[in-house]
């Protein structure tokens, strides 16, 4: 339209996520403050409630990394197989499963001791997790078969799974017609670590570090980003395109399911919504930290901080609506700022119309 | 009176003269062929007439009307069609819905239209079935749809860009039917080619393209034989090239391929019994238009792609059962034809790239040494005088000179035995040639054998210690670069049997 166009910077621009992320916060704030404004609030005093009550007591902390935990570590399942090109939309399921799978664990040993149990539990929600995102990996890997399409549709079955199961087989006798399944053996809670905040923020924050770093230095990590750079480059230098989708889906979809036995703290029980729309969010994570396993972890803090400070000013008489768009103008302004660290805007005068530019470009994005 | 007439046509890119006052003309109701070596203009020309491209000179006139095409659906507009190599159909639609798609009328009637997609089908010999969806369709079903595309749309030219490179010998005669039928019908057939048996049989006139340039317009192709095209195609070796003055006595067999075969998807041979032998220290060259199975040979040599039978040896060893990963571990290096994309990760930086040989030796156990890999990095920066602006920054916004030294230093880096370079020196500017040029020449003065697959006649005469020519997927030819002439190479890549060159 009018002439504008993006086009492919030939380098990123140096540092510029982060600037990017903070113009488009400001921008976003800007917007915010408007409609803040028009409903007749003032922003200064709201943005600074938001702030504080995500950050401004070791119980607002508490809060915001308990919000974290599930975004971190979904944004890293999505980010895991996104390093490499591959979409796991599935997270959400993964939660499901892994939160079925953790929960039968805890069926069938109602007496072991916490620790015990509540590791065995979260194995067995990766093992879960990993199990769901198993069909689509070796679909993708062998057929050819589009992952996207594979876990999207999974995220159903694994709903109804949960659906059958809490309505049927395990549902809690003395729920009084509630489809919620009975509650978990007390020992396998998770044990509190501060305020509100239990001890999956360690765990969440032990996996990011882990992965984060090996994402980023091992040599597998490094297959990964090639295979994600150019497929046919991957194979050029020998590795095992097939092996290398079945292992990371498998493993992206573990690290959701991990999501689903943590969540099982939280809710004391499996009910239907479990997964709460954790897995969907993990890909706007995953999308802002640009697919970088090493981002994820403060891009789950801010998006947490979002989420807390939005409910809290809910309770300050700002409709419930204007904190939504203020919480999606944030994710928009952010999400839409990175697209300028890698494309500029071209003004219809200096288009060319050469081959050889746009065969560069083509080239580049090939 | 005449259909067609492109008159001093010149277009420039950033970099480089595509067309330099080239012209042509064709006659109502011919079949005319554009010849010309790859980089010779003739795409671009044709999409000046198809209205992709605005010629920066130049003018076009269709029956004598001259013409100001701004986009493609202009030049439709005015009766000019374009059968791209790379169809553009969508295989999920009908071949009648591909057919009127943007051109249908405004109330559709399935079984309507494609009956009339039908008939005018027939009507030109174009056997296809209207209802099926493209994707169970062959490459030849395929483009007869494109044709049919551009008939629907009432093209009086109908540009075909190497049209027979996709089809079976049999599905290009039918071709060569259909181009018959249209051109009774009194319209015009562009033929881009590079196959003289094809061009004589197909097609009334020829013009041919060198270096942007119409050097012979409207020639009858009764005229033309194997060394005429040829010498009309690369010119005439006018300037010595400077051939490389070998410093080494060419050793023992580094490189053995033997009788291998590679199949495409299709079933068919695109690479047809080939064997060679590289020696130490020496530079076998292979010649040949694109498409002959050149990259095919190279990608089955370096374990990219599975050859149906024959063997494959480095220095005695039979590699033919390895990976691509184990057999450049066995000293066999690679610089594909597609340097970014292939040879190198555009998105990942000079440091990631420099080490994607070798990443797994640096630093024991699971992770990286990254302190030894910018080292290695530094090292080959400066070796090959590749200038990076940051070595943390993705390669994509470096010159194709800098991207190939530092392709070639990588593959280099380890010390290989045999290196297969294809198309090494395609689309750098002169220096960025030479210096790699300079690279290939000191390698095999060190002992390394290199296989060097190029479309460049004047780099292969000048670097090459054997030159095979590879046609249709074979050997057809080998020559010594010190006595045979350009015209004798060009006729045997052209196709012509009776090559002077003793077969292989």
């Amino acid at each position: 339209m009018f002439g504008f166009r993006l086009a492919k910077r030939d380098q990123a621009l140096p540092g510029g996520q982060v600037l990017a992320f903070g113009i488009g916060l400001i921008v976003a704030l800007a917007f915010g403050a408007v409609l803040l404004v028009v409903a007749g609030h003032s922003p200064v005093e709201i943005y600074l409630k938001m702030a504080d009550a995500a950050f401004g007591s070791p119980q607002a902390w508490s809060t915001t990394l308990t919000q974290a935990v599930p975004l971190g570590l979904a944004g890293l399942a999505v980010a895991v197989a996104g390093s490499m090109g591959l979409w796991n939309i599935g997270a959400e399921g993964q939660i499901i499963a892994g939160a079925i799978a953790g929960s039968w664990v805890a069926r069938l040993g109602p007496d072991l001791p916490g620790p015990m149990l509540i590791t065995l539990m979260l194995i067995g929600a990766a093992i879960g997790g990993g199990i769901l995102a198993l069909g689509p990996a070796i679909a993708r890997a062998h057929l050819g078969v589009n992952e996207i399409i594979t876990t999207l549709m999974l995220n159903e079955i694994a709903l109804r799974t949960v659906r059958y199961l809490v309505n049927g087989p395990w549902k809690d006798p003395t729920s009084i017609g509630f489809p919620v399944a009975p509650e978990l053996p007390e020992q396998a809670a998770l044990p509190t670590l501060f305020e509100r905040a239990d001890i999956s923020v360690l765990i969440a924050a032990a996996v990011l570090i882990v992965f984060g770093f090996y994402a980023a230095r091992s040599k597998w990590g490094f297959e990964l980003r090639i295979a994600g750079s150019s497929e046919k480059a991957a194979e050029y230098v020998g590795i095992s395109l097939k092996r290398k989708i079945l292992t990371v889906l498998v493993l992206s979809g573990a690290i959701a399911g991990l999501v689903g036995g943590l969540r099982l703290g939280a809710t004391d029980r499996i009910v239907e919504g479990v997964a709460e729309g954790w897995g969907f969010a993990g890909i706007i994570v995953a999308a802002l930290a640009l697919m970088r396993p090493s981002g994820v972890a403060a891009v789950a803090i801010a998006f947490g901080a979002l989420r807390v400070g939005g409910v809290a000013i809910k309770g300050q008489g700002v409709p419930a609506s204007i904190a939504e768009i203020i919480q999606a103008l944030v994710l928009l302004g952010a999400l839409g700022a990175a697209v300028f660290t890698t494309y500029r805007i071209v003004g219809p005068k200096s288009y060319s119309g050469g081959d050889a530019t746009s065969r560069d470009t083509s080239e580049v994005t090939s | 009176m005449t259909a067609v007439e492109l008159d001093g046509i010149w277009k420039r890119f950033p970099g480089v003269i595509a067309n330099a006052g080239a012209s042509l003309t064709v006659a109502p109701g011919s079949v005319h062929a554009v010849l010309g070596e790859n980089g010779a203009g003739k795409t671009t020309l044709m999409n000046v007439l198809a209205g992709v491209y605005r010629p920066d000179e130049g003018t076009v006139r269709l029956d004598g009307v001259e013409q100001s095409f701004s986009k493609p659906a202009d030049a439709i507009a005015a009766g000019v069609g374009m059968v791209y190599q790379e169809f553009r159909l969508i295989p999920t639609f009908t071949v009648t819905e591909n057919v009127a798609l943007g051109s249908a009328p405004a109330v559709l009637s399935k079984s309507s239209m494609e009956k009339q997609v039908g008939e005018l089908a027939e009507r030109f010999g174009l056997h296809t079935e209207p209802g099926r969806e493209v994707w169970q369709l062959s490459m030849g079903e395929r483009q007869r749809v494109e044709i049919l595309k551009a008939l629907w749309r009432n093209a009086q030219v109908l540009i075909l860009d190497e049209p027979t490179a996709v089809l079976t010998p049999n599905e290009a005669a039918e071709l060569g039917r259909i181009t018959a039928t249209m051109a009774a019908e009194g319209r015009s057939i562009i033929f881009i080619s590079h196959k003289l048996d094809e061009v004589k049989t197909f097609c009334d006139e020829a013009t041919v393209l060198r270096g942007g340039k119409t050097v012979a317009s409207s020639l009858s192709v009764d005229d033309l034989d194997a060394g005429r095209m040829a010498e009309l195609m690369v010119g005439e070796a006018t300037a010595v090239s400077q051939r490389r003055v070998r410093t080494t006595v060419v050793g023992e067999r580094v490189l053995d391929v033997d009788n291998i075969i590679v199949h495409d998807i299709h079933g068919r041979a695109v690479v047809n019994d080939v064997s060679l032998v590289v020696g130490r220290g020496e530079i076998v060259g292979i010649a040949g238009v694109a498409g002959n199975g050149q990259r095919p040979l190279a990608d089955a040599i370096a374990g990219l792609r599975q050859a149906s039978t024959g063997t494959v040896s480095v220095t005695h060893t039979d590699i033919t059962g390895m990976d691509a990963r184990t057999r450049n571990s066995h000293g066999l290096a690679y610089v594909p034809e597609d340097r970014i994309g292939v040879g190198l990760a555009p998105r990942m930086n000079a440091i990631d790239n420099a080490i994607m040989r070798n990443y797994r030796t640096l630093g024991d156990g699971p992770l990286i040494d990254f302190g030894q890999a910018e080292s290695r990095a530094a090292s080959l920066i400066e070796r090959y005088n590749i200038k990076v602006g940051r070595v943390d920054q993705p390669l994509a916004g470096l010159s194709g000179g800098n991207l190939q030294r530092l392709l070639v230093g990588r593959e280099l880096d380890d010390e290989p035995v045999v290196l297969i370079a294809a198309q090494p020196t395609r689309g750098l500017d002169v220096q960025g040639v030479k210096a790699i040029q300079d690279i290939l020449v000191e390698q095999a003065s060190d002992g390394v054998g290199i296989l060097l697959i190029s479309e460049d006649l004047e780099e292969l005469f000048a670097l090459s210690d054997r030159l095979l020519v590879m046609h249709e997927g074979a050997v057809v030819g080998e020559f010594d670069p010190d006595t045979a002439t350009r015209q004798e190479v060009g006729a045997a890549m052209a196709g012509a049997h009776a090559s002077e060159g003793s077969a292989h």
